[in-house]
């Protein structure tokens, strides 16, 4: 992508009378990362970037905005936020619409199509990383790892992030101005995590998830992480009815990330901010693309496409499968 | 001698149809296994995915799910949203590894008490069959 077209567009539009700010991605100041910002004037939007390090997925910052109460005789703020939006992040974005978590009128988005992100980790695997940052550019086929002024070409395949790998939607499927030339969409190959918990036994299947969840720390980065997750008052928070203890142990964490997969049924747009978010390295991408392949395969439903539609869990069709009915 | 396991059943019935049909079995003097522990709920749709959850940790065996056949429900459409989240939560419990004896759905109207019966027996039957369902029970902190 066109990096200067880009700070262009950014500038012209943080110029708008009507525009308040801008949320997109800057060079990190450690290792390989890109860091989201917050761009408010000409300058800030000299120093953004798009480059297969900006896996951070901007449309969680949408429903973040504090909302002060308007004081007696002013108007409200109804200038609209602008974002910068992958294919991922823009199909979080229609989910918000659907649910009408923010407004279309009160958002100004911003298109990039994305031909895949890389994974820090995978990339740390192959080149380790130092505090020096280190940028990334996509060149062909594959990714350049540009650090210290070396350019070293890497392999599109070792290093790029799962979720990328079973992208469907690489292009925005909303936006308001498309910046550069729409990717082609590339073969998604069959979801290797989810095949092999399949093809366990049951028994051995809560064996692999015990393993998993009693690891987690219940720190809820998975939840603040997720563009979806954006409940005031949610189940995990609330302690009358207590419906899941606070206590770290299998028990419960078990129940937290059920219900937390369970919440996103029909709604988790696999963008992978959850498992990224994740200090535990927990797997639960495979949780939540389980549920996205039965909503898609069972019930032809594919959240985050059409923000006319109506919300998965709160509709229904006559003709729904009830093969599980006794 | 070994004594037999006696699996701990949740039900919840929808008050308009399967707890009326399960009131039928028992007017009518159908025998049927005393594992089941009712829980009246005006709808199946209000049945959260949470409440089996809760259920299953608290000690549960199994749980089952009631409600009244498709299109006859009270609140017209109640029991069409059960079946699409509780299918989806059936779904999720299987591939967490939880056993899908466990976990059961079924319509039985009012007037359908000998169906009540078939229902509570293959549900039981099946939770005999898991076995003790222990490892996802809400550990109790005595302090």
């Amino acid at each position: 992508m066109d990096l200067e077209k880009l700070r262009k567009t950014a500038a012209e539009i943080v110029s708008r009378e009507d525009v308040k700010y801008l949320i997109g991605w800057r060079q990190g100041t450690f290792g390989y990362r890109a860091a989201p910002c917050f761009v408010e004037d000409a300058a800030g939007a000299a120093e953004l970037t798009f480059s297969p390090l900006c896996s951070a997925n901007l449309a969680t910052y949408l429903t973040l905005a504090e909302k002060l109460p308007v004081p007696r005789g002013k108007e409200p703020d109804s200038r609209k936020t602008a974002l910068l939006v992958k294919g991922c992040d823009s199909r979080a974005v229609v989910q918000l619409l659907v649910e009408k978590g923010v407004k279309r009128e009160e958002l100004v988005i911003i298109g990039c199509p994305c031909p895949g992100m890389v994974d820090r980790a995978l990339l740390a695997e192959v080149i380790p990383e130092e505090s020096a940052p280190a940028d990334l550019k996509w060149s062909g086929g594959g990714f350049v790892l540009v650090k210290n002024g070396l350019e070293t070409a890497l392999p599109r395949d070792r290093v790029l992030a799962e979720q990328c790998r079973l992208c469907r939607h690489p292009n925005p499927v909303v936006s308001d101005i498309l910046l550069g030339e729409p990717v082609q969409p590339w073969e998604v190959g069959p979801d290797g995590g989810v095949d092999e918990i399949e093809a366990k036994d049951v028994a051995d299947r809560w064996d692999y998830w015990e393993e998993q969840f009693s690891r987690c720390l219940r720190c809820y980065a998975c939840r603040n992480a997720c563009p979806l997750c954006y409940c005031k008052d949610c189940i995990l928070d609330r302690l009358n009815p207590t419906w899941i203890n606070r206590a770290v142990n299998f028990s419960e964490n078990t129940a937290y990330h059920l219900a937390r997969a369970f919440h996103l049924a029909g709604r988790c747009i696999e963008c992978g901010a959850c498992e990224r978010a994740c200090p535990a390295h927990i797997p639960l991408g495979k949780l939540n693309r389980k549920l996205a392949r039965e909503v898609r395969d069972q019930y032809g439903f594919e959240p985050g496409l059409d923000a006319n539609a109506e919300p998965f869990q709160a509709a229904f069709k006559p003709d729904d499968p009830e093969e599980f009915i006794l | 001698m070994s004594e037999q396991f006696e699996p701990n059943i949740v039900a919840f019935l929808c008050n308009w149809c399967s707890y009326a049909g399960a009131d039928l079995a028992g007017t009518s003097r159908v025998q049927y296994p005393a594992n089941i522990n009712v829980i009246r709920v005006m709808c199946s749709g209000r049945v959260n995915p949470l409440y089996v959850m809760n259920a299953l940790q608290q000690g549960a065996d199994g749980v089952l799910v009631s409600g009244c056949h498709p299109g006859d429900c009270h609140y017209m459409e109640g029991n069409f949203y059960a079946r699409r989240r509780l299918g989806l939560l059936k779904e999720l419990l299987e591939f967490a590894g939880v056993d899908p004896r466990r976990f059961h759905m079924s319509w039985v109207s009012a007037s359908e008490g000998h169906k009540w019966k078939e229902v509570v027996e293959k549900t039981v039957e099946d939770a005999r069959a898991a076995g003790p369902f222990d490892q996802f029970r809400r550990r109790q902190i005595d302090w």
